[in-house]
């Protein structure tokens, strides 16, 4: 056995270019699904289970988080891989407590956004995809938001790419926007899925709306889009705090922080990546 | 606990849930619904994971059940037979009706996946998912996430003692309990990542994401009665969710819940299936 | 050296990113079939990034900058005639090791054995195959390989157990087993011994004893001179990130370079040493020559001999016939019971409290300061009963210090460390009061490095300075011993000292004997519940 054979050959784009065709047919499942659930649905879904649009809903969503996940795993080095289950840990860990509050925030998504922060967006959606599934193992309800996490997970890393983690008041601000975005989406599956929210406190909110009149997939967007939004600004801050504390040699240990300064004055000139 | 019958193969389970809980949303009548949820429970009581279950489910359920009542009981406009009013509150059948399906429904799904979940041995559905060629690291976030749980709740209460010693009181108003958290997430995450560094590198070193294919050291077994159901019971979903999309269902025959007709009894099948996966 | 090197790594410089300062320099390094080789170091001293860089774990640019040559002689190696080292420039285009292949021949066992395991396997047979998987072996090779292993380190009866329920001892084999599963002909072992009993070190060297039979060359890292070095055909001792002595270990145990480093020499039967130089020299500037410390400007006074304790003294802390169980059902059957025990500890004394395993020592530490709470007995701290005072308010009289320091420590800077809290009991002489800590200790010029940077015997000796400016009138100290290099013990010495002249009690929990004869006024053993003096 040679010396050379002992090292690894230049990372070569041949597989790569698979794996990016899974990524794009995941986001592309998750965007039809939900672009069909709005254009149809709205107005009947409360005159029947409509459980068409819930198998649409289901089946759309997840496929889509599967193909993510399939096609972003095999991906990460395994300095990132390994830090997925440690998140997953943290959301579901968080998650349930704040479920047990009755206060109309989650809280699930810390590790999620702790690792996009740390290796990208790609990593990101896939662990945020995972926290779901994973989850589900104890609390089946949160399977069907798994394509809502992964967003979560790939907007987070692309806010951290573009340096909103270099200020601390810049983070909850992308939180907010993030907010946004992942309670549109996810509001469709509470609403077709479950026909309501599971806490005590979005299900005030949601009742308040219905009052007025609105629709129930209107009524939960509304929510979801006073909830969401804070909800993603805390955590966006939490993690932004969490990563200041970290000491250098181990942020500096992930290529994506190093090669996009994610954090500010914690770079310096490294080679390769 | 005797070991009387050999277990089931995971992916026979897997497959048995998934069909429960499609042809059960398909079905979408709060008495097939109903039936599949009892089903479930009964089988979950006879493999002996009932009272870990129960609890498990009524937290689930408990809070969305009384969030349904409240929001579609109390508020539903698209009501037209009116039981009683105060205000802006009416509460009408139609309602009570939808909170019923909806509730019924998601009992149902929650059941079937929690005995699901409940009764596979881990080790087993990861082994089978690395021989069918899901990637290995999916098998390793599940089955680690899973050990580390316990190991993260016992250092929480380390670092807990470890900084009330040092005089950090963890009483207080609100914003005194945010600060302690906050200084014990610090100490508890910069741990865990930089574990996570090391075993990054013990994993690479033992192989771990080496292109290779890989193979299982525990064994599975499986069987061509098994294979068969499989196949037969997602097919039996999958006809389930084209008659339900193609508008082809036969809805009638449901709402009575009489007629014995294909699919209902698969959902129950499936489910008693489900159940033999951990001996009694 | 009889035989070839089968391993020679020769480092130029090795950084990690962000850090300006080498961890490693100047070092040339081989390992021979069969030898054993010591590196010994204190804390800091870059073993463990030796131990990973030899492990080929440190490459490819994504930890640090390397530069320097690894060269990997197997036999059989190099088909084609070529067996030139591998070069490493610290640049972009450097060889990226492939650590599949390279931990065939070069194993790898870290501090935290725990690291090595893969978390995933659900018995101790599939964290054993767990390598092999990976690497497509067939099941029933797999399933002798496995036995084979099991066998070696003795672990055949622990097959079917979950790795998490292992002990420390059976938990370091069952790492080694992992790494030698694909017999590679090199083994590099973190602090093989570190922190386990007698029972557990002894299966380990016996493991290794083996291990070096089959003619494997095996590298042991450590900052103690423990059986194992003792027993080491060469000696390098590692300082500051470079080798300042090299040799057979003979004539390297005297020498001004091993004492300098911060090893610690404990008393082993047969050798000179003392559990530490002190023992046997007496403190004094000509003890350690190049260890000039500007920053303790305190003469070198020794103990008064006189036992102070005076018998008229008040207690401080006082336990009386305290009793303890952990609530059934909770795995605690047994383990950590107390039985109407009862101490009392006077101002200005040091009490050791030694014991074996699982006797319920640190159970008993967790009662000083309320975090347990005894179902039968009083504590009292100072004369007042502590029953219903939260934890918290207790420490500001009794400072508890625990085994692992990262618990502990939450804040971006040593000094933020120290001055947490501080200022709301001394307003603005806090920060005179986190100094002059941090200085006892030896930190006093390190104030705004990262805590966790700092090395593991560092972090110990600043968790203790968080606890001494308190100045708490008691400090309990659990295994104090443990993860310190030798300065951190002589800090650790000195803390100790300064706090019986103003006056603290000290209660120490060691399964060191010997280092608690040393440090102790009185020794008491818990066994079965209640104390009694040795």
């Amino acid at each position: 056995m040679s010396q050379q054979s002992q090292t690894l050959p230049a990372p070569g784009p041949a597989s790569v270019r698979g794996r990016r065709l899974l990524e794009l047919l995941g986001a592309v499942s998750i965007a039809a699904t939900f672009i069909f659930l709005v254009l149809t649905q709205p107005a009947d879904i409360t005159n029947g289970l409509a459980s068409g649009s819930t198998l649409v809903a289901l089946g759309g969503f997840l496929l889509g988080a599967i193909l993510l996940i399939i096609g972003v795993l095999p991906t990460l080095p395994t300095s990132t891989l390994v830090l997925i289950p440690v998140a997953l840990v943290l959301n579901i860990a968080l998650g349930q407590i704040m479920g047990s509050t009755g206060l109309p925030f989650y809280f699930d998504a810390i590790g999620t956004v702790l690792i996009a922060v740390l290796a990208g967006p790609a990593a990101g959606a896939a662990t945020g995809a995972l926290s779901s599934i994973v989850w589900s193992f104890i609390n089946p309800t949160v399977l069907p938001f798994a394509a809502g996490a992964a967003l979560i997970g790939f907007l987070a890393g692309l806010a951290a790419r573009c340096g909103l983690f270099r200020r601390f008041y810049l983070a909850p601000v992308a939180g907010f926007v993030t907010g946004i975005l992942a309670g549109v989406v996810s509001a469709p599956i509470a609403a077709f899925v479950f026909g309501g929210t599971a806490g005590a406190g979005t299900g005030a909110i949601v009742s308040a709306f219905r009052a007025m009149g609105d629709t129930l997939l209107a009524a939960i967007t509304k929510q979801a889009l006073i909830s969401d939004p804070m909800d993603k600004a805390i955590v966006f801050a939490v993690v932004a705090m969490l990563v200041y504390a970290l000491p250098r040699r181990t942020a500096l240990q992930f290529a994506f922080v190093r090669r996009f300064n994610v954090l500010a004055g914690k770079t310096q000139e490294t080679p390769g990546d | 606990m005797p070991n009387r019958r050999p277990a089931l193969n995971p992916l026979t389970t897997l497959a048995a849930a998934v069909a429960a809980a499609v042809m059960t949303t398909a079905a979408s009548s709060w008495a097939v619904s109903l039936a599949v949820a009892s089903a479930a429970a009964v089988l979950a009581v006879r493999a002996g994971v009932g009272a870990r279950l129960a609890p498990a489910a009524a937290v689930i359920l408990a809070p969305f059940w009384l969030s349904l009542l409240i929001m579609h009981g109390l508020f539903f406009p698209e009501g037209r037979t009116v039981l009683a009013q105060w205000g802006a509150a009416r509460v009408t059948t139609e309602g009570l009706g939808f909170a019923l399906d909806m509730g019924t429904r998601t009992a149902a799904y929650v059941m079937v996946f929690l005995l699901f979940s409940f009764t596979v041995r881990l080790p087993d559905l990861v082994a089978v998912m690395s021989a069918r060629r899901v990637p290995p690291q999916f098998g390793y976030v599940l089955a680690s996430t899973l050990t580390l749980a316990p190991a993260v709740t016992v250092r929480l209460a380390r670092i807990r003692q470890a900084q009330e010693s040092r005089g950090l009181v963890l009483r207080g108003g609100p914003l005194r309990r945010l600060a302690a958290a906050r200084q014990q997430m610090v100490p508890l995450v910069l741990a865990l990542i930089q574990d996570a560094g090391d075993r990054a590198q013990a994993l690479d070193s033992r192989g771990f994401n080496a292109s290779r294919e890989r193979t299982s050291y525990r064994e599975v077994p499986d069987t061509a009665a098994q294979r068969t159901f499989r196949a037969v019971a997602l097919a039996a979903a999958a006809a389930a969710v084209g008659l339900r999309i193609s508008g082809h269902w036969p809805e009638g025959l449901w709402m009575v819940g009489l007629w014995p007709d294909a699919p209902s009894p698969v959902a129950l099948l499936a489910v008693a299936l489900l159940a033999r996966g951990v001996p009694a | 050296m009889k035989a070839a090197a089968l391993l020679q790594a020769g480092i130029t410089e090795f950084s990690y990113h962000g850090e300006e300062a080498p961890v490693l320099r100047d070092i040339e390094i081989a390992a021979a079939p069969g030898t054993l080789t010591a590196v010994l170091g204190g804390s800091g001293s870059g073993k463990s990034t030796l131990g990973k860089l030899l492990a080929g774990w440190m490459s490819g640019g994504h930890s640090g900058l390397f530069r320097g040559t690894l060269h990997l002689d197997v036999q059989g190696a190099a088909p084609g005639g070529d067996s030139s080292p591998l070069v490493f420039r610290g640049s972009p285009d450097d060889p990226r090791i492939n650590p599949a292949l390279w931990s065939r021949h070069v194993g790898y066992v870290p501090q935290d054995a725990a690291a090595l395991l893969s978390t995933v396997g659900s018995t101790v047979a599939e964290e054993l195959a767990f390598g092999l998987e990976n690497r497509g072996v067939n099941r029933q090779l797999m399933q002798s390989e496995v036995e084979r292993a099991a066998e070696a380190a003795g672990l055949t009866a622990l097959l079917d157990r979950d790795p998490a329920t292992l002990s420390g001892g059976e938990l370091r084999r069952l790492a080694m087993a992992c790494s030698a599963i694909t017999r590679p002909c090199v083994l590099v072992l973190d602090e093989p011994l570190g922190s386990l009993d007698h029972a557990g070190a002894q299966s380990v060297r016996a493991l290794v004893r083996s291990l070096l039979e089959s003619g494997t060359a095996v590298i042991v890292l450590t900052q103690t001179v423990d059986e194992l070095g003792l027993a080491a055909d060469h000696w390098l001792v590692l300082d500051g990130g470079t080798v300042t002595a090299r040799g057979a270990p003979g004539g390297l145990a005297a020498s001004a370079e091993l004492l300098q480093s911060g090893v610690v020499l404990p008393a082993v039967p047969g050798y000179g040493f003392g559990w530490q130089c002190r023992a046997v020299a007496p403190r004094g500037a000509d003890s350690r020559p190049a260890t000039p410390r500007p920053d303790n400007p305190r003469p070198a006074t020794p103990r008064p001999a006189d036992p102070r304790p005076a018998a008229d003294t008040p207690a401080v802390l006082e336990l009386e016939r305290v009793s303890f169980a952990f609530p059934a059902g909770r795995g605690g059957q047994g383990r950590g019971i107390l039985k109407e025990l009862s101490l009392a500890v006077r101002s200005g004394e040091v009490v050791a409290v030694t014991g074996p395993n699982g006797a319920g020592k640190s159970t008993l530490l967790r009662h000083f300061n309320g975090l347990l709470r005894p179902g039968l007995g009083t504590v009292r701290v100072l004369g007042a009963d502590i029953r219903g005072v939260p934890t918290g308010r207790v420490a500001d009289k009794v400072g508890l210090l625990f085994q692992h320091p990262r618990d502990q420590l939450f804040e971006r800077t040593v000094l933020r460390e120290v001055l947490f809290g501080l200022d709301r009991k001394y307003g603005p002489e806090a920060a005179g009061k986190a100094r002059a800590a941090l200085t006892a200790v030896g930190l006093g010029e390190q104030l705004e490095t990262h805590p966790h940077e700092l090395p593991a015997s560092a972090q110990r000796l600043l968790a203790l300075a968080t606890v001494l400016a308190r100045e708490p009138d008691v400090i309990a100290l659990d295994e104090p011993t443990v993860g310190l290099d030798r300065h951190g013990l002589e800090r650790l010495d000195d803390a100790v000292r300064a706090a019986t002249e103003r006056d603290a009690a000290v209660v120490m929990v060691t399964h060191e004997l010997a280092y608690a004869r040393q440090a102790a006024d009185r020794i008491l053993e818990l066994r079965d519940g209640s104390l009694r003096e040795l």
